[in-house]
């Protein structure tokens, strides 16, 4: 009975150096693929310095996790407890340039999931994945599509593009430019200091838009149906405006500020509320066709 | 001597000049002579504003003694039988990168709100604030500034902890952003000064510092690992 137990517990105990091996184990030229079993809504984070991160959801109950990095000289770290799940690149020692660290991933999550994702170059995209989301990147450019939740985006000099996203947006970037396709958000707050804004959507009732720029466009595309209160003003740019707009007659009138050109009024029942604001930038309120 | 002695000396230093090794050691490698002189430069403006007699909100003290505890850089002072001098705490802290940054976005951020409240008050507060006096020719924000500069200075060598040049892309692209961020600082200061109560000038500029720090930030606490941290 001892050594039959003695033989289980060596063998348990085997089996978990094995896996603590194997969790940190220098990736080779080879795919590499991982699958964890999760309950509700999961929380993955996700580090790496360099590659593609590609996120996709699925309805399977778990997180699938692979990747690929050709020098094989980078080491990636999982970690799950429970529902959370932590990826994370290290290098060893012999790295000595940016395509030794490139290790590209594939991750399929739940479409209930939390996303956290720290990245400094390499594509980020994300897919139809229902969860608050974080991205902090470098140069890494990201693209979203279909995702629902709470998301705040900061890159150094990294685009953003959001296509169809719906929830919540917070971005911040110093070159990037941003670009929210056909939203469905209630709250958007895009600031980029040298890169371009485009907002092509609707205005949601009761939402709230906040885009500023310090000298790229921003340019908001409306549809003759959409109720807005507009506040746009560059200090050192133009406003070109193809609305129709009526006196803001919600709250205080505005003052027309002696410095640079600004624009304020109501578009039908004015029931959302967008601010443009640029310092030497163009600010562009089209009309959809 | 070899840079982690230095640093370990300067996280034991609590005030006073550094001893012979040290100084010999500074005069001989760059990197840690410009970590000295970032070091010194953000304790001074720290000092200084601190100088002034105006209390940062009750919030930054909470938001930057959760940050140290969660550091372990200190502790809950029921806990700790020899607390050091506040002194010490905040040398200790500059020596990680991750927080240097942050104390230089929390001077940063308190910078801005103290000209912010200074321009909101009634003009006789003005007259703390020299740098919005409209007839102010070299106004003192600039001096503010000069830190940060000296700080761009060095961001994308090897003497910025933390920032290593393995992957060129990230580098040049902090360094470029910190150019783009410059330039917009100098246009925002050229707008403040030609027109004074230009409040949206004025919070672009207040605006564009903040980025930088962040910027700064980034730089220093971006190692060459996205490992778990």
């Amino acid at each position: 009975m001892n050594v039959s137990c003695n033989a289980v517990k060596a063998g348990v105990l085997g089996a978990v150096m094995a896996g603590c091996f194997l969790a940190a184990s220098p990736a080779h030229a080879d795919r590499v693929e991982k699958h964890y079993n999760v309950q509700s809504k999961p929380k993955i984070t996700v580090r790496n310095s360099n590659g593609r991160i590609q996120v996709k959801a699925w309805t399977k109950s778990e997180v699938q996790v692979a990747w690929l990095n050709a020098s094989g000289k980078i080491v990636v770290e999982t970690e799950q407890a429970g529902n959370r799940i932590e990826v994370a690149t290290r290098m060893s020692e012999d790295v000595a340039s940016a395509d030794d660290m490139k290790t590209d991933f594939d991750i399929t999550v739940p479409v209930e999931s939390e996303l956290n994702v720290r990245t400094d170059s390499g594509n980020v995209t994300v897919e139809s994945v229902h969860g608050d989301m974080t991205f902090d990147t470098v140069g890494a450019n990201l693209q979203l599509s279909d995702v629902d939740g709470y998301v705040v985006v900061k890159t150094i000099d990294g685009s953003l593009v959001c296509t169809r996203c719906s929830g919540k947006l917070e971005a911040n970037s110093i070159s990037g430019n941003m670009q929210m396709i056909q939203p469905d958000l209630d709250s958007l707050r895009v600031q980029t200091s040298s890169g371009n804004i485009l907002f092509d959507g609707s205005f949601l009732s009761r939402g709230i838009y906040i885009m500023k720029n310090f000298s790229g466009t921003i340019e908001v595309h409306f549809h003759s149906g959409d109720s807005f209160d507009l506040n746009a003003t560059s200090l050192k740019g133009d406003v070109v405006n193809q609305a129709s707009f009526k006196p803001d007659t919600h709250g205080s009138p505005h003052l027309e500020s002696k410095f640079g050109h600004s624009l304020f009024g109501t578009m039908n029942e004015g029931h959302a509320k967008v601010e443009l604001s640029s310092f030497s930038g163009t600010i562009k309120i089209l009309k959809r066709d | 001597m070899q840079c982690d002695q230095f640093e370990q000396i300067l996280i034991e230093q609590d005030e006073g000049p550094l001893p012979k090794q040290a100084l010999a050691h500074i005069d001989d490698c760059e990197s840690c002579r410009a970590l000295t002189a970032d070091l010194t430069a953000i304790h001074d403006v720290g000092l200084e504003m601190g100088g002034e007699g105006i209390v940062p909100p009750e919030r930054v003290w909470i938001s930057l003694r959760n940050l140290l505890e969660a550091e372990h850089i200190i502790r809950d002072p029921r806990l700790s039988p020899a607390p050091r001098s506040i002194r010490s705490g905040w040398w200790v802290a500059f020596q990680r990168p991750a927080l240097a940054g942050s104390f230089l976005a929390l001077i940063l951020a308190g910078a801005g709100l103290m000209s912010y409240r200074g321009y909101e008050g009634s003009s006789s507060q003005l007259a703390f604030h020299p740098q919005f006096a409209p007839d102010q020719e070299a106004p003192p924000i600039l001096s503010a500034d000069s830190v940060f500069k000296q700080e761009s200075l060095s961001v994308g060598n090897d003497s910025i902890p933390g920032l290593q040049k393995r992957d060129a892309a990230v580098t040049d692209s902090i360094r470029r952003n910190l150019g783009i961020v410059d330039n917009f600082i100098a246009l925002c200061e050229k707008s403040v000064r030609e027109q004074p109560d230009n409040q949206m000038a004025r919070e672009y500029l207040y605006g564009a510092y903040e980025q930088k720090a962040e910027l700064l930030a980034t730089a220093m606490n971006r190692g060459t690992t996205g490992g778990l941290q």
